[in-house]
Parts: C-alpha cells; structure tokens; sequence
C-alpha cells in the first residue's frame, strides 16, 4: 500500500535531505572553528587575538603585536582570516591588513609561509598558524621573500632594514 | 551503600599515600579519603577509573595489580547483588589493607572503602564486558576540580587533532598518532598520504582500521559524547534514506490531516515550509490508481469537519514546528525536528492522498 505516496514523498524527502546533508557537512567545519574559538579564547598565544568579524564563522579578523625586540615592536598588525568550506583540510587564508615591512609580506599583505599553502596539515590550528606569523616577525625568512628587495637588504644591512621596518611600524601600525 | 559527603581531595592521592604501611598512620591518611573515593564512587565512576589510571604508574603497582586481579577473578559475574558480593570478596580483600581496617572500630569507612574497591572492580568488569552504561558517569561535571582537570587532560589526549572532538572510532596511524577513522579518512583524501601530526607517510589511508582498545576506551570515559556522535551519525545516515523513518513516524491518525487539506484549500496558512506547500499542491495523479484498505475510508468520508476544529489543527501544528524550530540546534532537538518535519510532510502527503482518492468515487 501506498508505493506511489512514498515514491512522491521520497522525491521531497530528497530536496530536503539534500538541505540538511549540507548544512551537516558545512557544520563539520563550522564545529571544528567554532571549537578553535573558544579554545583561543580559553588559552590565547601571548601578544595574538582572533575571532569572527561578524555572524560569519569563516571570517575571522587577528591581531598580532608585533613582539619587544624586533623592528616591529609595538605595532599592531591585523590579519583577515578567511575559512574555506572544507577548512581542516585546507588551509585558512591569511591576509595582512596592516602594512608591514618585511620580505615575507607584499603589498597586497599576501604572506609566504610554507604552512598556509603546501605543507598545511588538518592538524594545524589557528593558534599555531598566528605562532607561526608572530614567528616570522623575530625570524624573517630572506631566502623565500615575496619582496626581494627587502630580504636582499635584510642580508645586506640588518640595521638599515631594522630602521625601515620600524619606521613603518610606527606609521601604519600605531 | 553507604555515601557520605565527598570531600574535596583527589582519588589519586589518597591511591599513591598507599606504601605508607604504618596502621594508625595510614588510618588517618585512608579512612577518610577512601570515604571521599567511594562517595565519588557512589556518584561518579569516572573518578575512579582515574583513580585507577594513576594508580597503574605509582610504585606499588605490583600488589595493587595482584590484589585487583584476584578480585577480579573472584568475582562470579553480575547477577548477585552487591552486598553479596561484598560479602564474598571480604576474605581475599583482606590481604595487605584489611589489617589496617579491621583495627579500627568504624564500620562506616571500611564499608564505604570496599564499597569504593568494588566500584572499581565493577568498572574493570565494564571494561572486560564493554557494557556502557552512560547513566552511572554522567555527573562528571559535578565532582571535585582536580578530577576535572584529569579529565579535561584526559579530553585533550583523546581528542581527534582533526575535528579537535573526542576521536570517534579511531584509527592510528603507523607513526603511531591517533585521529577518527573518518577525519584520517578524508585528510588521506584531501591532504596527500601523510600523517597530519609528523607527516610521516601514512602507507594507505583507505586500510585505517580502528583501534579497538582505543575505541573501548574512549567510549567508557566519554560515553555522553561518544552518545552524541553516534546520534549525529545516525541522523547523516537518516537523511541520506529518510524514506522508511518518515513513513513509520507518522503516528497520527490521517483523518485529521483530510481535514488539514481541506484547510490550506480554504486559504488558511497551515505550514510555513513552503516545501509542504509544494508538496500538498502537487498534482496526485498517481493515486487515483492506489488501493488503501487499511485507512478508514468510511470514517474520513463521512467526518464533515467543522472549521473550528481545522483552524485549532493548523494552529497547533503551526506552532508544534515553530517550537521545534527554536529549541537549539544540538543533535538531539535536530533529530526531533526533521522527525517532526517529516510527521508534517507524511501527513500532508497522507492527508492530500486521502482527499484525492475519496474524490473520485
């Protein structure tokens, strides 16, 4: 009895399991960031802040300090997080919004850093990718730059890239 | 069983102040503890296999472990009751701690103290049976801080570094790191054959196979949350054929809904999903050839329904969907929801059926 109601109702049941289908899978990802939020609220990295722009749980904006003991000392810099659907599993991208003087960033605040691209790993979170960048803040890596110019200065003359960097930290990031 | 108030010390330190053989020492050092451990007991079992956990490390582990063994053994499987149990297990008990007990004349904290020693016993059984019993460990969050704290350690180790969740069913890797079978799955799948903590190269990441300890591990200290991914899992699965579950969860009677049909005609807004208004609108041509014999046919044909009773029918289930609809969006009310979704779709079907099949003839 009633084949032909089931086959209707399965043809509704199929748009609507379509829906939820991904709404579950979309929360897969959503649960993992919002699970990274709170524990970067719970236990945040020294001198780094991040969390959701908005309502969007993929758009996330950070703040790092720049760390005492680098030209970028005292600056404040801003970074635009953006999640991918499928995020643990591909990495986040990571923009800067604060200018900054250094090889590893362009203009366009792109940055170069082997974790965001080929070497991702699901295992990595978004503490450890703002480590990561704090990182390079004190350890510039000239032989991978973005700007050569800047990494050919940097392994020229260290104190005049000091000078440069900290005087565009005090423009753009005070 | 006896429980008394617990106090706020930790299982583990009352476990590891063991070698001190002094009597009167060691009775200052126990009793009340152990009357901590077995009002933890008595309430939470989680302490204990912590308790237990620590106790495997400490030095004494040697006739710890005999001791606990050969309870073990002892023990005739489930069945009898506690006391006689208790009651069985006094003479092996009393090897190296009942000396200590029996010195003293308060039965109350030998009691609670075996009471404690079976607990453990019966958690060991647990393990052995794989019996989960979520009840018994759920008011994990109601006892003492320090046991919090092992167990939010206890969390971090047996967390999936993919989905950063308890590990569902997990599968370990050569390089010996541990995700959920599914995460490694599709991290094998998305991230190239490499272990997403050493990136050591994982051989074959569609051969992971779970690890069973692991597994029966994690679903005896978390049970609540392995309860709530096995839901989920579930609910993914129903989704994919939510044909059969939507047809058996129908429980109302389908004479109302002709009359729920009759409603919408009228005008009045029944469900808000315009799905289901798709769904009541559709032409049912098909039906006209079905044969329903199990429906009462007389009693839907013959109902001339009052329209005080059709507004009162939409009302109620427009406001059943929108109370579903807000409560939450943790797994349990989602199941409810598309279960009660699925009522609606079921019954507008069933009703529009009805009215198309009680036209004609």
């Amino acid at each position: 009895m009633m084949i032909g109601g089931g086959g209707r109702s399965s043809s509704s049941s199929t748009t609507a399991g379509g829906t939820w289908v991904s709404t579950t899978s979309v929360s897969a990802s959503g649960k993992r960031i919002q699970r990274e939020m709170s524990e970067l609220n719970a236990d945040p990295p020294s001198n780094c802040s991040a969390g959701p722009k908005g309502d969007n749980l993929y758009h996330w904006v950070a703040t790092i300090i720049g760390p005492p003991g680098t030209p970028y000392q005292g600056g404040i810099f801003f970074l635009d997080i953006t999640f991918p659907s499928d995020y643990p599993f591909k990495p986040p991208k990571v923009v800067f919004k604060t200018r900054i003087y250094h090889c590893n960033v362009d203009a366009a605040g792109n940055l170069s850093l082997d974790i965001l691209k080929d070497s991702w790993s699901p295992a990595l979170t978004i503490t450890k990718v703002l480590t990561a960048i704090r990182s390079i803040f004190t350890n510039p890596d000239p032989y991978n730059p973005l700007i050569s110019s800047i990494s050919r200065l940097y392994l020229a003359d260290k104190a005049k890239h000091n000078e440069i960097a900290a005087e565009w930290t005090l423009r753009f990031a005070k | 069983m006896v429980r008394e108030k617990p106090k706020q010390t930790t299982p583990q330190d009352s476990k590891q102040s063991n070698p001190i053989e002094n009597s009167q020492n060691v009775d200052n050092l126990f009793s009340p503890r152990f009357k901590s451990a077995a009002a933890m007991a008595g309430w939470d079992e989680e302490a204990l296999i912590i308790a237990s956990i620590v106790v495997e490390d400490t030095p004494d582990r040697q006739s710890k472990h005999k001791k606990r063994s050969d309870l073990i053994f002892k023990t005739p499987p489930s069945t009898t009751s506690r006391r006689k149990r208790r009651a069985q297990r006094r003479s092996p008990l009393s090897t190296p701690i009942a000396p200590l007990n029996l010195d003293e004349e308060e039965t109350s904290k030998q009691e609670s103290k075996k009471e404690s020693m079976e607990q453990r016993i019966d958690m060991k059984e647990e393990k052995k049976t794989e019996v989960n019993e979520p009840s018994e460990q759920v008011p994990g969050a109601s006892c003492s801080s320090p046991v919090l704290r092992c167990m939010d350690k206890l969390r971090e180790e047996l967390s999936c570094a993919i989905c950063l969740d308890i590990c569902f069913e997990p599968s370990t890797t050569p390089c010996g790191h541990s995700f959920c079978k599914k995460c490694l799955r599709s991290a094998a799948d998305k991230c190239g054959k490499r272990c997403p903590k050493c990136r050591q190269l994982i051989s074959n990441g569609r051969s992971c196979t779970v690890n069973t300890v692991l597994w029966n591990t994690i679903q005896l200290l978390f049970p609540k949350e392995v309860e709530a991914r096995k839901a989920a899992a579930a609910l993914n699965n129903r989704q994919v054929e939510c044909q059969s579950p939507r047809r058996s969860r129908s429980i109302r009677p389908p004479i109302v809904y002709t009359r729920d049909a009759s409603v919408r005609r009228r005008g009045v807004v029944v469900m808000s999903q315009d799905e289901d208004a798709a769904l009541a609108l559709r032409p049912q041509r098909e039906d006209f050839s079905r044969s329903d014999t199990t429906t009462s046919m007389s009693r839907r044909r013959r109902g001339t329904p009052s329209q005080d009773e059709d507004a009162a029918l939409a009302f109620r289930l427009q406001r059943e969907e929108f109370m579903e609809s807000f409560r939450g969006t943790h797994q349990q009310t989602r199941t409810s929801l598309s279960s009660a979704r699925a009522n609606l779709r079921a019954m507008a079907s069933r009703a529009v059926n009805i009215r198309m099949r009680g036209r004609p003839i």
